[in-house]
């Protein structure tokens, strides 16, 4: 409510870029983002269906260090977007330009690192507010100025950006149809990456950390039905960094009988190229959903 | 006139005995039947007709289509889909058409085959509808037994006798979760002193349950991708594309896709089964592709 009638120009949106491809068409839009307090950009792409109808949405989040642009630049998306019908969202991963002291100091914790969490101590709690921001200003933002059905949404991302759909959909049974995800940061309060970020966006209160972590919240998910596909690369520095953990998540969800379906694609690695080889078998899947 | 006259005058032949189909041994598709039946003669008969009709259409006589000139006892028809035929079958000779034969039904819903006793392991033994494969408990390996082109000597399996016609064919298959058990498609050659999967004239899912945990093999060539999956199926479905050259796998419990080969089918394959503990797989045959499964 709050968003719609107060103040006509938060919700305005700026058109930054806007190119065609594969019969619809790849935009970039900024805003002025009221959880996050500043200008942020988002890309959007609008298939060739969304001309005459509503069409589902999909939501991508990035992994550390990403924009808006790695995603709609680098993973060859657009073509099973376009045939499938999806309208897909891809935000930045941060807030940006805020002056926060110390926010640019490490590539995986501040600028670039938002960790998809609602920061609680001081310097990051007023800026870094990306869960509210991909779960509740994103949406309300791109179901008001765009076609989409705000009924069928889906959400799936990479690594820090794997992490965030993981938690997104345990933390909002049945707003999601489905989850994918690519090497993505299973157990965030056992790995390096995680512990950094939630002591520094969420102090010392490990209960709090507990509360964005995917393994964690799976151990308690009392929800709907969800069909989660997981692409991780063998020869994943991350992986075999101790970083992702996969294996901690499907444990609990092979316990809590959630369906996972995890591939370990020999050869590959966390890159791009990866996501690039599979991102088809992932729009599939969420088409499966959204277009039932 | 003299009848007694050499050569001007003997009896017709008889017109031949109505034929017996073997409507256990059909097999359909939604675009095709493919049917076969005894001569019912013991004398030769010059060929056979095969008489279509769809049933429960509005007319009261519905419109017979006829098959002519049939060589051999077996005949591939082109069905329309989602409709349910009458078949009869009729033998000629000089002496005319036989009676027709008793009549078969075939639902062009799915696809429905029936099992092949002639490749079935002596340890399976398939129920009397044809759909349930069983391995009973066994004491003694009973020695080694003779190779054999045609019956399974070492894996525990059976193959189905698909339709030989392209498109997509659909089938499902219930098992227990701690069965051992392997289910996918095979050429008709795949070696018979082999596993499934274990060379490249097989494709198909295995699932061993050891130590309370479940595993899942998706073997061709003796490779398999590594997958986990945490809710084990009891209920799997097998798509077959020719047209795509795929073959997917999943667990129709909850409608999840599990895995999909890219197989080149340069021969028509068969449904195989195989029991690697006792137990018991049941096929479900006539089902239309699934919406959900449609998409791979």
């Amino acid at each position: 409510m709050r968003l719609i009638f107060t103040n006509r120009r938060r919700m305005a949106l700026k058109q930054i870029s806007s190119n065609k491809c594969f019969g619809g068409l790849q935009k970039v839009f900024e805003h002025d983002s009221v959880e996050l307090n500043c200008k942020m950009k988002f890309a959007v792409y609008l298939p060739p269906k969304a001309e005459t109808g509503k069409c589902p949405a999909l939501y991508w989040l990035s992994g550390l260090t990403c924009t808006e642009q790695n995603f709609i630049s680098k993973s060859g998306y657009h073509q099973a977007a376009s045939e499938h019908g999806l309208v897909v969202i891809a935000p930045d991963t941060s807030p940006r330009g805020c002056n926060i002291k110390g926010e640019d100091e490490s590539w995986d914790f501040g600028t670039g690192a938002g960790f998809y969490v609602d920061a609680t101590e001081d310097p990051w709690k007023t800026n870094y507010r990306m869960y509210s921001y991909v779960t509740e200003e994103l949406p309300q933002l791109i179901n008001a100025n765009f076609p989409v059905d705000p009924q069928r949404m889906s959400i799936f991302g990479h690594s820090m950006g794997g992490h965030g759909a993981l938690i997104c959909a345990l933390k909002n049974p049945g707003k999601y149809k489905s989850v994918s995800a690519f090497a993505p940061i299973c157990n965030p309060v056992l790995c390096p990456w995680g512990k950094k970020a939630f002591s520094g966006y969420l102090g010392t209160d490990q209960n709090k950390w507990k509360a964005y972590d995917a393994t964690h919240l799976v151990k308690s998910y009392p929800g709907s039905q969800l069909d989660i596909l997981i692409d991780q690369g063998k020869e994943d520095q991350f992986l075999s960094d101790g970083q992702l953990l996969p294996d901690n998540f499907i444990t609990a969800c092979t316990e809590k009988k959630i369906p996972v379906v995890f591939r370990l694609q020999e050869g590959y690695d966390h890159s791009y190229y990866f996501i690039a080889t599979f991102i088809a078998d992932h729009i599939r899947h969420h088409a499966k959903y959204l277009n039932a | 006139m003299n009848r007694t006259a050499v050569g001007l005058s003997f009896p017709l032949p008889l017109a031949p005995s109505p034929p017996v189909i073997k409507s256990k041994e059909i097999r359909s598709c939604e675009e095709a039947a493919l049917i076969c039946w005894e001569s019912g003669n013991l004398n030769p008969v010059d060929s056979y007709t095969v008489e279509l009709t769809q049933a429960e259409t509005p007319e009261a006589s519905g419109v017979t289509e006829s098959v002519v000139g049939i060589p051999t006892c077996e005949a591939l028809v082109q069905l329309q889909p989602r409709q349910s035929y009458t078949i009869y079958v009729r033998a000629l000779n000089m002496g005319g058409p036989s009676a027709r034969s008793q009549p078969a039904t075939v639902h062009t819903t799915g696809s429905y085959f029936h099992l092949n006793e002639q490749t079935c392991h002596p340890w399976l033994t398939i129920s009397e509808d044809g759909l349930t494969v069983v391995r009973s408990e066994r004491k003694t390996s009973a020695g080694e037994l003779p190779a054999s082109n045609t019956r399974f000597t070492r894996c525990v399996a059976v193959l189905g006798n698909l339709i030989p016609v392209r498109g997509r064919h659909y089938w499902e298959v219930e098992v227990d979760e701690r069965l051992d058990y392997t289910v996918g498609v095979a050429f008709e050659d795949v070696p018979k002193q082999e596993d499934l999967g274990a060379d490249s004239l097989s494709w198909c899912l295995r699932h061993t349950f050891v130590s309370s945990r479940h595993k899942y093999e998706f073997l061709h060539n003796k490779t398999t991708p590594d997958i986990r999956i945490t809710v084990s199926p009891r209920k799997i479905g097998i798509l077959l594309d020719y047209e795509n050259s795929k073959l997917s796998f999943f667990n129709m419990d909850i409608s999840q896709h599990l895995y999909t080969f890219s197989c080149q089918f340069h021969q028509f394959v068969h449904p195989c089964f195989s029991l690697e503990k006792p137990g018991c797989l049941k096929i479900h045959n006539g089902i239309s592709v699934p919406k959900h499964v449609t998409c791979y």
